[in-house]
């Protein structure tokens, strides 16, 4: 940790707190301009729910679209959470300090959002609740129990509970914080949210022991979540390009690759705007870079491996579904944004040092991720359902229509909106995590060197 | 900023707070003492070395007359050569994946690996064995067009033998690229060898330390070729697996199109590699007295990562078998008709139970973990699962017969097949071969890396921390 620069807890306090304590200048009028497209946004669901879903650009044969492909890019966003937080707390990876808050936070949000994309995905949402109560297993009249579309909102339920559980543990001695330095409804809410935290030897063991063993316990639900939605699509073989053993660990990878990018934007964005430069340091953005060339590379070979092994089949059907996605227009452009900005650009530039040092570079460079992980799961879900088939008697090319459009983008406003709200009451860098990695953080002097070291406990 | 071995001289000895014999806390060592006991430690046990080395030779004599007895009987039988393809692909699984323990966390900074970095890489160098004995195996393989017509693989349009040469190419680029990541960090110790021993070890550590002083440039070399070895070994290591599964499994049987296959291989190869490791650190601990370099931290991290990878071997089988078992293709129900309930049943649950539920249900308690005994146990339980559920793919991949290859899914299911003697000697040849090729290496060159260790004395220092201990662990650029 060489950038670092030594803080007394009052400075940090003080500078971590300017969200809750002294509220920005900017946070009020880009709060209202995202709060009036999020409004705009549920007065278009709601012209969609009261027209139905004609009104989108999805008909027979493609009848996934836009909707799907944006709830598995924001449940590919949600993995950032645990990743960063929960793997890189139980390897004890130093940096992520100042991140976890951030990472568990869009989770948590992301979760939310995508999980209303299925349901305005079903035309009239109001229904989904006889899916749920009472559950008829009896006659067979319901959705089949075992079906992946049925363990989805399990998953992500489970996901959802999970993240909450774990961003609040582990925001209780900041609460504590707050409520001793604010006065009136602010100070009432927080005594309320800190269920008595006064940080003393005890509570702090029971939270320390709280966080690792939710990071455990979080870490196959993780896994599991964007398995399952992959199933959604693997175990379907009347679809080429979808009937692939590779998916679940090809959907997680893929995640993780475009949940850290996320993180890594939205740290930027918190660098800049709060001007955190003392905790939010250019070696963090090195560490994550890293980190993502492994996953990039990884999340490459296995896009490989998924389409070597689909037309090793040499199934005149699957090869006719390659040529289409590769080489056939508009597809040919969107494969080729996508690989480039997926990877070959991205990862490219982060071999670079100088490149994962520059803040800005790696703004951008992060953001050409995401775009590039969600035309992939676009070019995963449309072009294999819009492929003649026998047996259909009508099929028409997909072209979302202006409502989708509008929706995808009020789901971006959205979590940004949720995010900077909660910037208002919550601080986005833990305080705690701060200091503690103050005490940890030490040198060892060898011969005439001085090397960073951290103290580590033992048993 | 980085630091130096040749600075371990100047290393003064700060107090230790857990006494030599003690699994647990920090041990300080004399840089002197580091280099004396490793060192002594390829003269132990010259008895037992014999007596081991004898059995081993003669067991891998043993092996090769089956090898050759079954090319006599057998060459023109695919369907004979199930068992062998099988204990190819285990070696291939844990020779292949050892290294990585040296790697990979290396990578990472992480300290607690410098012991076991020499150990994991020497598991490369069972390479040797895995490619004598795919070249049977290579010989039975029938070629891309079989019958008048192209079979499916990999290599589409390719030549004819183009399987045959590129395993060859794969495996032996994997070999040398496991020496050269071995041999580049010994080159430390060999120069400790050649100034610090006698006889022929002198003389063998002189040839092999090629001038090796320890001047800056030296050591900046040599990080720099290790993690260009480590990368490369990686990314050779996906690619042998990538080929290997893909000709000698899937490639001959009809209709298995399994893209996660490759994967699951290189998952379990990193698991074995893991258990591999535990097994021979406890061994070297045991027989040759390195109760002080191989100590708890080593076992209970490796304990770990192997209870990490079991998860994952059945993350990555679960995977596949959920769609395969969900599709219900006609192809999809012959694959778990041939792989789960079909002729390698027994293979299969015994395989379920020591690849994942035992380990898992072992390794998951922090007492297990936590002590030297405890992960051994596990990875024992994990090597014998590793070796089922090999035999489990390839014995019943190896069992359909090539008239079937061109069929788009397998449409009658063989019958299990038993190992015969030749079998037999071939699995035990095998597996005394690549334990005779590590304790060759072993009395050549110390098992715990001489400057490794030295170099994670001076990068720890045992502190005070509250009313307890910590060390502080140096983390160098």
């Amino acid at each position: 940790m060489q950038q670092r620069r030594v803080l007394d807890q009052v400075e940090t306090n003080r500078i971590l707190l300017n969200g809750q304590l002294n509220t920005p200048k900017w946070w009020l009028p880009t709060v209202l301009g995202l709060g009036v497209v999020v409004l705009i946004g549920f007065v278009i669901i709601g012209f969609m729910v009261n027209r139905g879903l004609g009104v989108t650009g999805l008909s027979r044969p493609v009848y996934w679209g836009l909707f799907i492909t944006t709830f598995v890019f924001w449940v590919g966003i949600s993995h950032a959470g645990i990743m960063i937080s929960a793997i890189l707390r139980l390897t004890q990876a130093e940096w992520r300090r100042p991140v976890t808050r951030a990472a568990e936070l869009l989770t948590v949000f992301s979760l939310l959002t995508a999980l209303i994309f299925p349901l305005i995905h079903a035309g009239r949402p109001w229904r989904i609740a006889y899916w749920i109560l009472p559950y008829d297993f009896a006659r067979g009249i319901f959705p089949n129990i075992r079906s992946p579309l049925i363990m989805d909102p399990v998953a992500i339920g489970t996901y959802l509970t999970g993240s909450t559980l774990f961003l609040y543990v582990a925001l209780l001695p900041d609460l504590g914080n707050l409520r001793d330095r604010t006065r009136g409804w602010q100070k009432t809410l927080y005594t309320v949210l800190a269920l008595g935290w006064r940080g003393n030897p005890r509570q702090w063991k029971l939270q320390t022991v709280g966080g690792i063993l939710l990071s455990a316990l979080m870490l196959p639900i993780f896994v599991s979540v964007h398995s399952i939605v992959s199933w959604d699509f693997a175990i379907t073989p009347a679809v080429e390009g979808w009937h692939s053993t590779i998916f679940a660990p090809y959907f997680v990878i893929g995640a993780v690759h475009s949940g850290v990018s996320a993180v890594v934007t939205m740290m930027a964005l918190m660098r800049w705007l709060w001007k955190w430069d003392d905790f939010i340091r250019p070696e963090h953005f090195d560490a994550l870079a890293r980190l993502l060339i492994v996953v990039a590379t990884a999340w490459l070979g296995f896009t490989f491996l998924e389409l070597v092994f689909a037309i090793y089949s040499l199934d005149a059907p699957e090869i006719a579904l390659r040529e289409l996605q590769i080489f056939s227009w508009p597809w040919n452009l969107m494969f080729g944004v996508f690989l480039m900005t997926g990877y070959i650009i991205p990862v490219g530039m982060w071999l670079f040092k100088s490149v994962r040092n520059n803040i800005a570079l790696m703004f951008w460079t992060s953001l050409f991720v995401n775009i590039g992980m969600w035309l992939e799961r676009f070019m995963i879900i449309v072009p294999g359902l819009s492929r003649r088939t026998p047996f259909v008697y009508t099929w028409d090319s997909y072209r979302p229509s202006l409502v989708e459009w509008s929706i995808l983008v009020w789901s971006v406003a959205w979590v940004t909106f949720l995010m900077l709200l909660f910037s208002r009451f919550f601080p986005l860098v833990p305080l705690f995590e701060q200091k503690e990695s103050q005490i940890f953080v030490d040198k060892i002097k060898i011969g005439r060197v001085n090397v960073p070291a951290i103290l580590r406990e033992q048993e | 900023m980085a630091t130096n071995s040749a600075l371990a001289g100047q290393a003064t000895a700060p107090e230790s707070h857990a006494g030599h014999g003690s699994d647990a806390g920090h041990v300080v060592l004399r840089p002197a003492d580091v280099k004396t006991t490793l060192i002594a430690s390829t003269t132990a046990g010259a008895r037992g070395f014999k007596r081991w080395s004898i059995v081993l030779g003669v067991l891998t004599i043993v092996g090769i007359a089956g090898i050759v007895l079954k090319a006599v009987q057998s060459l023109d039988d695919q369907t004979e050569w199930g068992y062998t393809a099988a204990i190819a692909a285990f070696l291939l699984t844990v020779g292949g994946g050892a290294p990585l323990v040296a790697v990979a966390p290396v990578l990472a900074k992480a300290n607690w690996v410098r012991p076991l970095t020499r150990l994991s890489a020497a598991f490369s160098l069972m390479g040797v064995v895995t490619i004598a004995i795919m070249v049977p195996l290579v010989a039975v393989l029938p070629p891309l067009v079989t019958e008048g017509a192209r079979r499916r693989s990999i290599w589409f349009e390719s030549p004819d033998l183009t399987p045959h040469v590129m395993i060859f190419l794969a495996m032996g680029t994997l070999l040398l690229a496991g020496l050269g990541l071995f041999y580049t960090s010994a080159m430390p110790d060999f120069a400790a060898m050649r100034d610090h021993s006698t006889g022929w070890r002198r003389n063998v550590g002189k040839s092999l330390a090629r001038g090796w002083v320890g001047s800056t440039v030296q050591w900046r070399t040599l990080r720099m070729r290790i993690g260009m070895f480590g990368t490369f070994y990686f990314l050779v290591l996906i690619y042998t697996h990538f080929v290997f599964t893909s000709d000698f499994a899937m490639g001959v049987v009809p209709g298995w199109r399994d893209a996660i296959f490759p994967m699951y291989h290189s998952m379990s190869s990193i698991q074995a590699g893991v258990a591999v490791t535990i097994i021979a650190a406890w061994a070297a601990r045991r027989y040759l007295g390195l109760q002080d370099y191989l100590r708890l931290d080593q076992f209970w991290s490796l304990g770990r990562l192997l209870f990490a990878t079991s998860l994952l071997w059945v993350y990555f089988f679960f995977s596949a078998f959920i769609v395969f078992w969900y599709g219900r293709s006609l192809a999809d129900i012959a694959w778990v008709d041939m792989f789960i309930r079909g002729p390698m049943i027994w293979a299969f649950i015994p395989g379920m139970f020591m690849s994942f539920l035992l380990p898992w249900w072992w390794l998951i308690w922090n007492r297990v973990r936590t002590s030297v005994n405890g992960p051994t146990i596990g990875a024992v339980i994990v090597l014998f699962g590793l070796l089922l559920d090999r035999m489990r793919i390839y014995v019943s991949a190896w069992s359909v017969p090539p008239e079937q290859i061109h069929e788009r899914y397998l449409h009658t299911i063989p019958d299990t097949v038993w190992p015969d003697t030749f079998d037999y000697m071939i699995i035990v040849g095998a597996l005394s071969a690549a334990a005779l090729v590590m304790l060759l290496i072993f009395r050549v060159i110390p098992i715990v890396s001489i400057w490794q260790t030295q170099e994670y004395q001076l990068l720890s220092k045992p502190v005070k921390y509250l009313r307890g201990h910590g060390v502080l662990v140096a983390k160098p650029d």
